[in-house]
Formats: C-alpha cells, sequence, structure tokens
C-alpha cells in the first residue's frame, strides 16, 4: 500500500488499491451493459461522453455490479455519498450545485479529470462525469458498508 | 418475493409471437412491483437481460406464468421467470429490470388496483384479447443474409394503447422487438437457406435495452446486423432509433441450420 493509499484508508476514502483490484470485474460488467469489450474500456474514460451511456445503462450496470459483488447500492447512492453529511440547500439549490456542493462534488469524485467539473453544473449533469473508476468507488463503498 | 399467473391464448387469436409471452411474464412481474408500492409507480419497459427460447406454444395454449422478484421499490424492480405449457418451457427471463415511473403520469391508480383485483380473483374475461395490430415495416436496406433495416411507422389508434397506457400511450417495447426479430430472422433464413433443421428459430436475446419510449403515429428505423454466425448460430445486433434518438438495443442469435 502506497503512502497516498494509507491516507486514503485512514481518510476513510477508498484506495487505488482498492480501485485496482476491482477494476477488472467493474470493466467487464460496464463494457457488458454497454455492448463493448472490456479492453476498449478506459479508467477515467466519460461513460456517457465516450461510450454513449445513458441512463437506463447506469441502472442496467448497478444491477450487475450489485449481482457479482453481492452487495446493495442504493439509486442515487453517489450523489448521497458525494452529498455526505451536508444538507441538501448546502449542496444544491434550484438544481444546480452551490459553490460548496461543487467542492465536496470535485473532491468525492478526484477520479474524474479536473477539466470535466464545468461550472455552474446541474445536478442532473453529474452523471455526465461517471467513469469506470467511479463505479469501482461505489463498489468498494458499499463492501465496506456490508463488512460494518 | 414470487408470483404465478396463468394465461389463456385466445384459440382464435390471428397473430401470436414470443415478445407477447415475454411481455405476458413482464406484466406478471410489473403487477407485483405496482402492488408493492400501492400502485403509485409503475415499472415501465427497461432492460431484458436474457430471453431464451423453449417449446412452441400459441393460440389455444394455456401457459403457466411464474416470476421472481429480486429487488422492488419505488425506483425500481428486478426479477427473472418463465412460461411454461404441458410441463415444458416456452420461456425464460433472466436478469430483468424494469424503472419505476409516476403511475399518475400513465394510469389512474385506483383503476389499476382495481384491476389488479380482478387478477388475483376471478381473472380478466377471454374476450379481452383484441386481435394484435402490427406496424406497418418497409425494408430501406437489404444485404441478403447480413443487414436489414426497415422503416416502422406505429398506428396512430391501436386497441392496445388504452393499456398501454390509457394517460400517455406507448408502444409497446415486446411489439418493437418482435418487428426487430422478423428482420433478423429473415436473415437468419437467407444466411442457412439450403441446410435444414430450423433454420431462422429465435433461441436467444440478450441486453434487451429499452432507451426511450416510442409513440403512436411515430416512425422507427430499426434495424438487424449480423455480427458473427457460426456452429450453426447467427448472432445479430437489432437496433432502433426515432428522430435521431436511439430507441432501443438488442442482440439475438438464431439457428441458421448450418
Amino acid at each position: 500500500m502506497s503512502g497516498q493509499d494509507t491516507a486514503d484508508a485512514m481518510s476513510g476514502d477508498v484506495t487505488q488499491a482498492e480501485i485496482d483490484a476491482l477494476y477488472p470485474a467493474v470493466a467487464e460488467a460496464i463494457a457488458d451493459a454497454l455492448g463493448c469489450e472490456t479492453d476498449e474500456m478506459r479508467p477515467d474514460a466519460s461513460l456517457m461522453a465516450e461510450y454513449d451511456a445513458e441512463s437506463i445503462d447506469f441502472l442496467d450496470i448497478v444491477f450487475r455490479l450489485e449481482r457479482h459483488f453481492k452487495v446493495k447500492i442504493p439509486r442515487g447512492k453517489i450523489v448521497e455519498d458525494a452529498r455526505g453529511d451536508l444538507p441538501e440547500s448546502d449542496f444544491e439549490q434550484k438544481g444546480y450545485l452551490t459553490d460548496l456542493g461543487y467542492e465536496t462534488l470535485r473532491s468525492h469524485m478526484s477520479e474524474v479529470p479536473d477539466e470535466r467539473f464545468t461550472k455552474p453544473m446541474k445536478v442532473a449533469d453529474i452523471p455526465r462525469l461517471f467513469t469506470v473508476e467511479t463505479f469501482c468507488k461505489v463498489v468498494a463503498r458499499a463492501q465496506r458498508e456490508a463488512q460494518q | 418475493m414470487s408470483a404465478h399467473g396463468v394465461l389463456a391464448i385466445p384459440p382464435e387469436l390471428g397473430y401470436w409471437s414470443p415478445c407477447l409471452v415475454a411481455e405476458a411474464v413482464g406484466q406478471l412481474a410489473a403487477w407485483s412491483a405496482m402492488a408493492k408500492v400501492d400502485f403509485q409507480r409503475r415499472p415501465l419497459a427497461g432492460i431484458a437481460g436474457e430471453v431464451r427460447l423453449g417449446s412452441d406454444a400459441g393460440p389455444g395454449a394455456e401457459l403457466e406464468l411464474w416470476i421472481a422478484i429480486e429487488h422492488s421499490d419505488g425506483d425500481a424492480v428486478s426479477y427473472h421467470g418463465s412460461a411454461s405449457f404441458d410441463g415444458r418451457t416456452v420461456l425464460e427471463l433472466e436478469r430483468c429490470v424494469g424503472p419505476m415511473f409516476p403511475m399518475r403520469d400513465y394510469d389512474d391508480p385506483d383503476a389499476v388496483r382495481q384491476r389488479f383485483d380482478i387478477l388475483c380473483g376471478p381473472g380478466e374475461a377471454t374476450d379481452r384479447f383484441e386481435p394484435l395490430q402490427r406496424a406497418c415495416m418497409a425494408v430501406t436496406d437489404h444485404d441478403p443474409g447480413r443487414r436489414l433495416h426497415a422503416t416502422l411507422t406505429v398506428p396512430d389508434v391501436a386497441a392496445f394503447f388504452a393499456d398501454h397506457f390509457p394517460r400517455r400511450p406507448v408502444y409497446p417495447a415486446t411489439l418493437l422487438l418482435d418487428h426487430q426479430l422478423e428482420l433478423a430472422q429473415r436473415l437468419a433464413v437467407e444466411a442457412g437457406a439450403t441446410a435444414s433443421g430450423g433454420p431462422g428459430t429465435l433461441t436467444r436475446v440478450t441486453n434487451a435495452k429499452m432507451r426511450a419510449f416510442v409513440l403512436p403515429g411515430q416512425t422507427v428505423e430499426i434495424g438487424a446486423e449480423v455480427k458473427s454466425q457460426g456452429a450453426g448460430t447467427a448472432r445479430v445486433l437489432l437496433t432502433a432509433s426515432a428522430a435521431g434518438r436511439r430507441v432501443s438495443t438488442a442482440r439475438a442469435e438464431l439457428r441458421t441450420g448450418e
């Protein structure tokens, strides 16, 4: 485990080692859902922009991951986790992220390249950020929750 | 949670297909999911991970339907199920998912609840089936044994729109799939035209995904393209788009009789 991984683990964040361990199976599930080959998938590619994923695909992906990893992933889990303990009104207002919500999201979705975060950002546009690594983190967190 | 049902296919029905059997199994799951949330939400065409075809069953048959709900809440339902006739499996559904939508946008919750009571009691009257009005299909591109595209014109008016759905008619995904499979079947027949052994028989559909609603009167471009072929099986990619947007995607496997 690297120094950064140790720091991430202590802070409760998902480590790169956890992401790497989950990546092959998560990428395969996502590739199957999107009708792609696994070796076409890139860890940080936007699933919507580069693989034409739509909301029905994300639903498909979540159920595939639940079956494969035998975990529960509530719908809306990514945004819910990103918001954390922030009151909803501090996170978003009228469908747009607040400045605090924006920074919280950036921090939570650290796997997403910075240039893909745009201001103002609609809450409804958050799925445009999703990558394979995003779902690796979702699974890692769900596994941790299942163990608690 | 699981549920059982019976579907008596009227003997006089002119047209029947495996897609309608899949629709019946999916409907059983839909009713179960709607009852769970007191008919405030309903699933709409989503994903069929895998559909496996078995024995034939057509008009006059009484199908035993069975489903098992794996997950069901106000957001989505996931389930698997089957239909059988005379103890033989007609069709199996695996890894199906339906996103849930507000019932009020599509139907009257009270009317749906009352109909559920009928289904759980005496059952629907057998004369409730109307002859199926299929959409008009015109071939636009054809490379025999390899690729077939067609334009599908959905009727403005059809008996099934009264149920599907009263407040917002939507062309059933299974009927769209039925037309796509017709194209795939033609390709499979062409691919194995000289062989015996039931060329063109559908054996499996995978990753069928409805991505957008098709409305009455809408024109849909549908396509079937053979992606691989061998060992007596053709694997066909099915597509549909309307107004420049993907409507559905699926893959089908058919016997070519090679």
